[in-house]
């Protein structure tokens, strides 16, 4: 495996908080079946977190659990310092959870201007008859928004696309709409399912930049899954592994690189 | 010709009916996927209220005290509150609990529904024919009547108007606002529209409440022309060729689709039996007698013949998707 | 037409050396362009001097806003330790602030070097060492690292200053400072009293400005050239100034004009257009969001005067015809009638020739239903003047701007001669012509056919390359061109044949005119280069390039399914259609008497697309011969071996800069050639 050396940002540059989520015992069955199985670790603040492991291991299950899609049978979450028996997208999206999805969830038949502008869907408080009229404090507040996304789609560098229905966009392009759409609800913490999954290595450079400049611009913690090792071992400064749904190492990239369960299970997996 | 013209043009005014029954139908259909079955008899328990309201009758006895009786700028807003208490109940008790079940059994629940609605239409406003009275002109347009010879009832002019304008600010509400925008998240994928926190819930009482405004007006304009009673329920049924014709999730398609049925069923049941009787009437005798009720199965042998062509319907989004 | 060629302000005089040119005179004060600046701050201070978009909303600023931008820029670049006669590269997008940081650099004493921005990092190293600069203002991040990559090459580089901070936060700041926090220093500093004697930042400034004179360097541009190392061309206040003022005025530009500036801010004719002219007339220059949405952003300024390479232009048609494909039959219909009426009239009736009244109203008619709106889409409706040079135009795409009533021009231009050889002027305007001598050039043809010039715009020396600059320009001021070509005797228009090195002789001793070919090739949608090789031999073979955008469209409308370039361009129907196209180049080619033994006997259709990361063409994308020749030995080779395939496994570079390769076995295809039974039987 290709590992690259670490870029230029060092360690001591970027600052690294307390813990901002705290995932405890986390048992979650579907039926008959454990897909996780009393987990726990954490994640500090400002930090980008990854998660890895083989094929079926469970790893979106738990992006699933933290975000509230999936209820756990067993185990607690802590975020922000509040415990909760399981989270609720509603909550999580409230407290500051944003994400994307493995297989890019964006709303098709929309311009990727009014996709990120769902974004703003909690930042935009006036009532209902003051959107239906479209008028005074209801414009005025899209107008505040619009000038948010805008900042967010000249990171992104997706101009040229803004009045473009994204269903017709590329993949990679898709990828960085639905990107946009977690940034524009200023999250503490963004959960990226497998950012880079189906990018050639251009689109796979662009995403790591963006990735990392979301981190140093806006202090953003990160959690991610994602299969291509080379980028995982680049970009995070903690790793968490599964294995069929348990946790099997937790560490710094080199500390997990070199742990021999980490290698087995890698290796036990014959798909991977 | 002038009697094609009028039968095209009331052809056009019953289809503004249909068409509005379809927008109920569609715009549910987008924001939750629910083939709501109901939307007749909602559109029948809002005129219902509204009569109701309009004439003081007191709930489950079905007497009449003038002395209750509320003026229209009361009675209105008071049938859209109801509809909105409709729709919060919906949600509470129905669509909550049958999150991400089968089409069958939401479909399944929007009939129970329909049959619940209707029941408590009958015992909480009695079961006779009604006469709405919202001081709605009557009567033959004067007018075009004296220079042009053409019967046109104004009744369905204003309906057509007020069609007209709702569909509008419908579509004005749907775009440009965000509320508009949370709607067409929700209806495009619901898992990420979840994620930035736009709440389901809220979003289907929204989209419920609207249909409940959608199906007064309904009411309202369908009463006015032949009173209310039980067979407005059924005009959900009409509804159905229409939204085949149009595409279920297509607006611009309900109204076309509903102008079409309208205009088509209208012409086959003054010209149908003539048509038949010159293409076939060498070979065969007819009686053009026979087909005096082609408006009542017209929309129905249309609708199937788009299923066998074009299943999508004119408006709906191409069933085949790209890989 | 005399008139044409001799504009006011221009005298004939006698210089010392006894040689006769054309001085073209300056008003007082107005010798350097941050004077000309000054003026237009006094004169037009309110009137937008440029716009940028940004955050999808265009930004302006006026003449006024520019000045103290600029100002406050130098005053800090001095405070930094800029001194007179420094270098300043200027590296990245169009954006205003990079021109303003090229003024600025000018109103220090500085000369500004502007670098083509997606150069790799050796070329830029090569650049920056070769001027010495000493300071460097660049867009972002991505043209920062290169600079600190090539840092241990580039010793003499001791500031950067650069644009937007997006991930430059963690960088060491000892030597980089933002844009912004320079123009903040100097204000802070501008008025600091500095020692008895000694004066303020905004007295030395003032002073810097006005010692400044016409002699003084302008810019140096590093052309990229198609063999060798760049050159940097060094032209002065007045090759700039006075070029800017006789080509202004010689299409009557003025404050109300409008251009977009999204060519490379490295290439000659940018500045002439973004700054000289625009300062000289004071006209409004407004920068896209990005390059990606340059189409766009053009579509919302509306440009009046225009300046675009041919493949802009083909490009455009291209997008056209692919969206009248997908349009409904009737839309189709009207097109086609419309546009055939437009073909027919629109060029007499845009060069004001008679026209009868019906094709008049017809014509008035198709504007309505079809001109109009086309143009809108193309962001050309409004463009007054609109260029094209560089290479040949194609005459259909020539005349279809023409007939669309788009006043499109050649000219005949070099970065030695600050843009301007020849233009066409209105109404004399002709596909196959680059126009008449521009207004104060001399024109010169020596006895090989190679063309000569000389101006007031004539490059004062190539930088630190005497030898150079004695090859291409004599003691008499004549600068040659090293294109082939003749002055047509009726009407006086310039010809260009070829490059005059490439133009070659065939072992028959028939001549060879390869761009003429390959020319001729491009102007297919179908095909996007095409290289053509004969040089001393019996005969001519071809490599083409297909364009992927409308092969792939072809494809799609055929139900040709493909997985990459490769597999598309080595397609069966692919190649039959190529084959085609060439077949009809080789008619056209047999009609000319002269060239007509350059028609092609072989061709190929290349595995990968022509790349400047390759070496294969240049930044401008012209191509470039010999190394191509040098690369592709083996395909060549083939091509005259009488092969049926050849099996090629060639490098590529990414841009990323890493490397990778790509192997396929390519067809070779022997094409049909007018004559070839009668040159048979000699």
């Amino acid at each position: 495996m290709n590992v690259m050396t670490k870029p230029t940002i060092t360690e001591d540059h970027r600052t690294i908080g307390d813990v901002q989520m705290e995932v405890k015992n986390i048992t979650l069955r579907f039926g008959g079946v454990t897909a996780i199985h009393n987990t726990s670790f954490n994640i500090r603040h400002g930090e980008i977190r990854a998660i890895i492991g083989p094929n079926g291991a469970g790893k979106t299950s738990m992006l699933n659990v933290i975000n509230g899609f999936y209820h756990p049978q067993e185990g607690t979450i802590t975020f922000k310092g509040e415990e909760r028996r399981d989270m609720r997208p509603h909550i999580a999206a409230t407290q500051g959870i944003a994400r994307t999805f493995q297989n890019v969830a964006l709303f098709k038949g929309m311009t990727t201007l009014d996709n990120i502008m769902t974004g703003r869907s909690l930042k935009m408080k006036k009532n209902i008859f003051w959107q239906i009229l479209y008028e005074g404090p209801a414009k005025m507040e899209e107008i505040e928004n619009r000038k948010f996304v805008e900042t967010i789609i000249d990171f992104l560098e997706i101009q040229h696309i803004r009045r473009m229905p994204v269903g017709k966009l590329p993949y990679g392009l898709q990828k960085r709409v639905e990107l946009g759409r977690a940034l524009a609800m200023e999250p503490e913490l963004l959960l990226l399912d497998e950012p880079m999954a189906g990018m050639n290595v251009e689109e796979k450079e662009d995403m790591s930049r963006f990735i990392i400049d979301i981190n140093e611009e806006f202090g953003t913690t990160i959690a991610l899954i994602e299969h291509d090792m080379g980028v995982v071992m680049d970009l995070s400064d903690r790793v968490v592994v599964l294995d069929h749904g348990e946790l099997i190492a937790d560490g710094t990239p080199d500390e997990v690189q070199k742990n021999q369960d980490v290698i087995d299970a890698y290796l036990g997996v014959a798909h991977d | 010709m002038l009697f094609f013209l009028e039968t095209v043009i009331s052809g056009l005014l019953a289809g503004v009916m249909y068409s509005l029954v379809a927008l109920g139908f569609v715009l549910i259909f987008k924001a939750s996927g629910v083939f709501n079955f109901a939307q007749g008899v909602l559109a029948l328990f809002a005129a219902l209220t509204l009569v109701g309201l309009l004439s003081g009758t007191t709930p489950f006895t079905h007497v009449d005290n003038p002395a209750l009786a509320m003026p229209a700028w009361a009675a209105i807003p008071a049938t859209i509150l109801v509809m909105v208490l409709i729709a919060v109940l919906v949600e509470r008790f129905i669509l909550r609990h049958l999150v991400n079940q089968d089409q069958i059994i939401l479909f399944m629940s929007m009939v129970g529904l329909a049959y619940v609605l209707e029941g408590a239409g009958d015992i909480i406003w009695g079961s006779d024919v009604k006469v709405i009275d919202l001081g709605l002109p009557q009567g033959a347009w004067d007018w075009l009547l004296d220079s042009h010879g053409l019967y046109i009832e104004k009744i369905e002019l204003v309906a057509a108007g007020v069609a007209g304008a709702l569909v509008i600010v419908l579509a004005i509400f749907f775009q440009k606002t965000r509320i508009g925008r949370a709607l067409r998240a929700v209806a495009d994928d619901h898992q990420a529209a979840l994620s930035v926190g736009i709440s389901l819930r809220t979003i289907w009482i929204i989209v419920w409440s609207v249909a409940g405004v959608v199906a007064l007006v309904t009411g309202v304009m369908w009463g006015a022309k032949s009173g209310i009673q039980f067979s407005l329920s059924l005009i959900a049924l009409k509804a159905l060729p229409v939204l085949i014709l149009g595409g279920f999730e297509s607006i611009p398609g309900a109204i076309v689709g509903g102008l079409i049925i309208g205009v088509g069923e209208k012409l086959a049941e003054v010209y149908g039996g003539e048509v038949i009787v010159a293409l076939f009437g060498r070979w065969i005798e007819i009686d053009p007698g026979i087909f005096t009720a082609t408006e009542n199965w017209f929309a129905y042998v249309l609708a199937l013949v788009f299923l066998l062509f074009r299943p999508q319907g004119l408006f709906g989004e191409k069933i085949i998707e790209r890989v | 037409m005399a008139d044409l060629r001799t504009s006011a302000g221009e005298t004939p005089c006698i210089r010392e050396e006894h040689v006769l040119t054309t001085e073209i005179v300056l008003p007082d004060g107005l010798d350097t362009i941050p004077k000309l600046l000054d003026r237009n701050a006094r004169e037009f201070g309110d009137a937008a001097a440029c716009r940028e978009k940004e955050f999808g909303i265009w930004q302006s600023w006026t003449w006024a806003q520019v000045r103290d931008e600029v100002d406050q820029l130098a005053l800090g670049m001095i405070e930094l330790g800029l001194r007179e006669g420094d270098h300043v590269a200027i590296i990245g997008n169009n954006r205003p602030h990079l021109y303003w940081a090229m003024v600025a650099s000018q109103a220090c004493g500085a000369i500004p070097v502007p670098l083509y921005q997606d150069s790799v990092a050796e070329e830029m190293a090569y650049v920056l060492k070769h001027c010495g600069a000493r300071f460097a203002v660049v867009e972002d991040q991505e043209q920062v690292d290169k600079l600190l990559e090539m840092s241990g090459k580039t010793p003499s580089l001791k500031q950067i200053v650069y644009l937007d901070p997006r991930g430059l936060r963690k960088y060491d700041h000892t030597s980089m400072h933002p844009y912004t926090d320079v123009q903040k220093l100097g204000v802070d500093q501008a008025d600091a009293i500095r020692g008895p004697k000694k004066p303020t930042l905004r007295e030395e400034l003032d002073r810097r400005k006005e010692t400044a004179n016409g002699d003084d360097t302008c810019i140096i541009l590093y052309t990229s050239g198609t063999t060798g190392r760049p050159k940097g061309v060094v032209l002065s206040n007045y090759n700039i100034i006075a070029t800017a003022k006789t080509s202004s005025e010689f299409d009557h530009l003025s404050s109300k004009d409008s251009v977009l500036a999204y060519l490379p801010m490295a290439w000659v004719g940018d500045f002439i257009f973004s700054i000289g002219q625009s300062y000289w007339t004071g006209f409004c220059v407004s920068c896209p969001e990005s390059p990606e949405t340059m189409h766009q952003d053009m579509r919302e300024i509306g440009p009046t005067y225009f300046f675009a390479p041919p493949r802009f232009y083909e490009g455009l048609i291209t997008s056209v015809a692919i969206r009248m494909e997908d349009a409904s039959p009737l839309k189709q219909r009207l097109y086609k009638y419309f546009m055939d009426h437009a073909r027919a009239v629109g060029g007499a009736i845009l060069d004001g020739k008679p026209v009868g009244p019906w094709a008049r109203v017809k014509y008035l008619l198709g504007s309505i239903l079809i001109y109009g709106p086309l143009k809108n889409t193309l962001g050309i409706s409004r463009v007054r003047v609109g260029y094209t040079a560089g290479e040949a135009i194609g005459p259909e795409i020539f005349e279809f701007y023409r007939s669309l009533g788009i006043n499109l021009k050649q000219l005949y231009g070099q970065t030695e001669a600050a843009v301007f050889v020849t233009q066409q002027p209105d109404g004399e305007v002709r596909a196959d012509t680059v126009g008449v001598p521009s207004p104060g050039v001399e024109i010169r043809i020596d006895d090989n056919g190679e063309v000569f010039y000389r101006s007031p715009g004539v490059f004062q020396v190539y930088f630190k390359n005497k030898k150079s600059t004695a090859e291409t320009k004599d003691k008499e001021g004549w600068v040659a061109t090293g294109d082939a070509g003749f002055i047509e005797p009726s009407t006086g228009h310039l010809r260009i044949i070829d490059r005059a090195k490439d133009v070659g002789k065939m072992r028959d001793g028939s001549m060879f005119a390869p761009k003429y070919v390959e020319n001729k090739l491009k102007f297919y949608p179908n095909i996007l280069e095409a290289v053509v090789f004969g040089d001393g031999r019996d005969r001519c073979c071809a490599f083409i390039n297909i364009d992927l955008t409308a092969v792939g469209n072809w494809a799609e409308r055929n139900n040709i399914t493909y997985g990459s370039y490769q597999e598309l361009a080595g397609h069966e129907q692919v190649l039959a259609m190529i084959q085609g196209h060439v077949e009809e180049v080789n008619e056209s080619v047999a009609r000319d008497e002269m060239l007509s033994a350059c028609q092609i006997h072989r061709f190929l259709v290349l595995h990968k697309q022509l790349d400047a990361d390759d070496g294969e063409l240049t930044r401008t994308q012209k191509v470039r011969r010999r190394p191509i020749e040098e690369k592709y030995t083996d395909l060549i080779e083939a091509l005259y071996d009488g092969s049926e395939t050849v099996f090629a496994d060639t490098e590529v570079t990414y841009e990323d800069g890493r490397k990778g390769r790509i192997a396929a076995t390519l067809e070779i295809r022997d094409a049909r050639v007018v004559g070839a039974e009668r040159m048979a039987a000699e």
